[in-house]
């Protein structure tokens, strides 16, 4: 690690190259890099990782936060272009990053409430019937190209208080006998709520499934006024 | 040394605001220009790079010049900064650059002077590499290399992100950044059949 008679080890070169020595060790490091070959390149490997580093991952981290809802505890999760996940499954913290680093494996996963804030604030005004539609970027890009298709248009073309068969929306995709790919591609939804999956209903008017729980699905459509839908299932 | 580092902090207190003045700067050229020019040279594989980055540690120097007051140490703070000027030399030297992040011919052909200019030169290849050497690190490492060098967070704040203690925050950085260095030298020197 050290050259002859370096009695430096490369944590000092780090601290020196951040900047986190005191004055006098400074110095010492400073005439010390003009005698030792060893710890010069360790330093200028130091200063070449750091923008390096910054330069290629600066859109890799996955901040998450975690608030309570009428749903129980909801856990949120976002890269640089969008929210990428909400899930109200029972989690504690430890579950939920190991299971966003499954779905994200070898990304620096990063708590931010305060970067998620306008998320949490957006949600629970949902739930106290304050908000019709949400006002965020979202990020599928966990998804296949015909799910995003699937929700994309979904997430256009179904407000607030409408529902849609399956059937329908793959016509609407230009896939009309697609209706079962259509459901598996809601069911993948990865931002429940935000892209309105609940709002796809069977043809004869029955609620169909439900990522969550089908009584999420009822709480659901209840907030956004379609009571009239509970009654047939 | 004594006289010559009175002159030198005597001379700059009318301009200590901004700027340096200029009669200051002189008395650190003066005092100061040989064992710097000597540092320099000592650091970098050849003397006229060091002639050349000695006016650059004159240029720092007069542009962000240290704070004055009993503790500053202009001997130190300008080794410093010369310090600091060679080791970005070395560090944007496109070898040493080329070396950490994989593959010679990753880089465009031309070769680049500014450490931005040699940074948008990284191709997607390269990048991918850099971020896959990331990815492998242990996820705490990461995420303080990460909290560290790309949102240039304090240990204060990295300890409260990562719910650990500051010294714990540090050595996973400080881990994290000894790990990388392995990593993509390697890398390189894999392909180079070294």
């Amino acid at each position: 690690m050290t050259g002859d008679g370096c009695t430096y080890c490369e944590d000092d070169v780090l601290a020196y190259v951040a900047g986190e020595l005191a004055a006098e060790a400074d110095l010492e490091m400073s005439v010390h890099l003009g005698d030792c070959v060893e710890c010069r390149e360790s330093a200028a490997d130091f200063k070449a990782l750091e923008p390096i580093i910054s330069e290629c991952c600066r859109d890799e981290a996955i901040y998450w936060h975690t608030f309570e809802s009428p749903f129980g505890r909801m856990f949120v999760a976002a890269t640089c272009k969008g929210v990428a996940r909400l899930t109200w499954r029972s989690l504690t913290e430890d579950g939920f990053r190991e299971w966003i680093g499954e779905q994200h494996p070898g990304r620096p996963l990063i708590r931010d409430p305060e970067a998620l804030a306008d998320v949490e604030r957006q949600v629970k005004e949902y739930f106290r019937g304050e908000r019709t539609e949400f006002d965020m970027d979202v990020d599928l890009g966990v998804l296949s190209g015909f799910e995003r298709g699937v929700l994309e248009e979904l997430d256009e073309a179904i407000r607030f208080g409408q529902v849609i068969p399956y059937s329908e929306l793959a016509k609407r995709i230009g896939k009309p006998k697609a209706a079962r790919a259509v459901g598996n591609a809601v069911g993948a939804n990865p931002v429940p709520i935000i892209v309105p999956c609940h709002r796809v209903v069977r043809l004869d008017g029955s609620l169909g499934g439900y990522g969550g729980g089908v009584k999420y699905k009822e709480r659901l459509l209840e907030i956004e006024g379609r009571e009239d839908l509970l009654k047939v299932g | 040394m004594t006289p010559v580092s009175a002159r030198a902090g005597e001379a700059g207190r009318a301009g200590d605001a901004g700027i340096v003045a200029p009669d200051r700067l002189e008395g650190w050229i003066e005092g100061y220009g040989p064992e710097l020019r000597r540092h320099l040279t000592r650091m970098l594989p050849s003397e006229a790079d060091a002639d050349d980055l000695l006016q650059e540690v004159w240029v720092r120097a007069m542009r962000k010049p240290p704070e004055p007051g009993p503790g500053s140490n202009v001997r130190a703070w300008l080794y410093r900064v010369t310090t600091n000027v060679a080791l970005d030399r070395l560090a944007t030297d496109s070898r040493r650059c080329c070396a950490l992040v994989g593959r010679r011919l990753e880089l465009a052909p031309e070769p680049a002077s500014a450490p931005d200019e040699t940074l948008r030169a990284l191709s997607p290849a390269a990048r991918f590499r850099v971020r896959e050497k990331v990815a492998t690190l242990p996820p705490k490492q990461r995420e303080a290399v990460w909290l560290r060098w790309v949102e240039g967070r304090d240990y204060e704040a990295i300890a409260a992100r990562l719910d650990c203690s500051q010294a714990s925050a540090r050595a996973n950085v400080y881990n994290g950044m000894k790990r990388l260095r392995v990593e993509l030298l390697d890398v390189w020197n894999e392909e180079n059949g070294r």
